[in-house]
């Protein structure tokens, strides 16, 4: 070959090798992190269907566009869905999940703040998809 | 030496600080993860890493071309050059 020294080059790809699999550890670990649902969260189950959501309480309470939680406390949701694709979504808490026909996605989070937080769907899922809104009421603990 | 302290950092980066990150990461009881403060302390690590890579291979290329170009003044032909070959 041509001789001349070659280690610059092998350092520089350690050093992108390092940085993937540093970016890949990060990742999972975080991803792992929020995937551990705590024992004592509650369970919501959430329906999308063109177009508007239902939310049913462990009580059987179910609500209809609006869903009301408490500060403080961990919630688990199971989506689905009852006709097409949706996707479940609380920008503020970044809380995102498809639901689909058929499968129960999970996602789960605490409320931290009182107070009024948009419900959307984030996947398109036919003509009145943009107004397929709710509202989520964060309500201090009694 | 410098083998030694290269290994070091690599482990560093790999083991030592997502173990660290693990330990610290263990919840209290009745305290838990708040996964916008995760997610978005996630986005803003890979984004510094990506922008100070993008500032250290674009300020390479941008070098590289300056003091390699023709009419620099510490620009010397290649033995190629020299030798007429090329």
């Amino acid at each position: 070959m041509s001789g001349h020294s070659t280690w610059p080059e092998w350092v520089y790809v350690g050093v992108v090798v390092a940085l993937l699999i540093w970016v890949g550890a990060e990742a999972w670990n975080v991803e792992r992190l929020i995937e551990h649902v705590p024992e004592d969260a509650q369970v919501i189950k959430v329906t999308g269907q063109q177009w508007f959501w239902t939310f049913e309480h462990t009580d059987g309470t179910k609500e209809i566009g609006e869903l009301h939680l408490q500060k403080g406390k961990p919630y688990k949701f199971e989506i689905t869905s009852k006709d097409v694709i949706h996707s479940f979504n609380i920008p503020d808490y970044v809380v995102l999940q498809d639901a689909v026909p058929g499968r129960i996605n999970t996602v789960w989070f605490v409320p931290k703040d009182t107070g009024e937080f948009p419900i959307q769907c984030r996947e398109y899922c036919g003509l009145i998809h943009y107004n397929m809104r709710g509202t989520l009421y964060v309500e201090d603990t009694a | 030496m410098k083998k030694i302290v290269g290994l070091s950092c690599i482990l560093t980066i790999l083991l030592v600080i997502p173990t660290m990150q693990y330990v610290l990461a263990q919840d209290a009881p009745g305290e838990y993860l708040d996964r916008r403060v995760e997610i978005w302390n996630l986005f803003f690590r890979m984004m510094t890493v990506a922008f100070v890579i993008g500032a250290v291979v674009s300020g390479t290329l941008i070098w590289l071309v300056w003091r390699f170009r023709e009419s620099n003044p510490k620009a010397k032909p290649t033995k190629y050059e020299e030798a007429g070959e090329w």
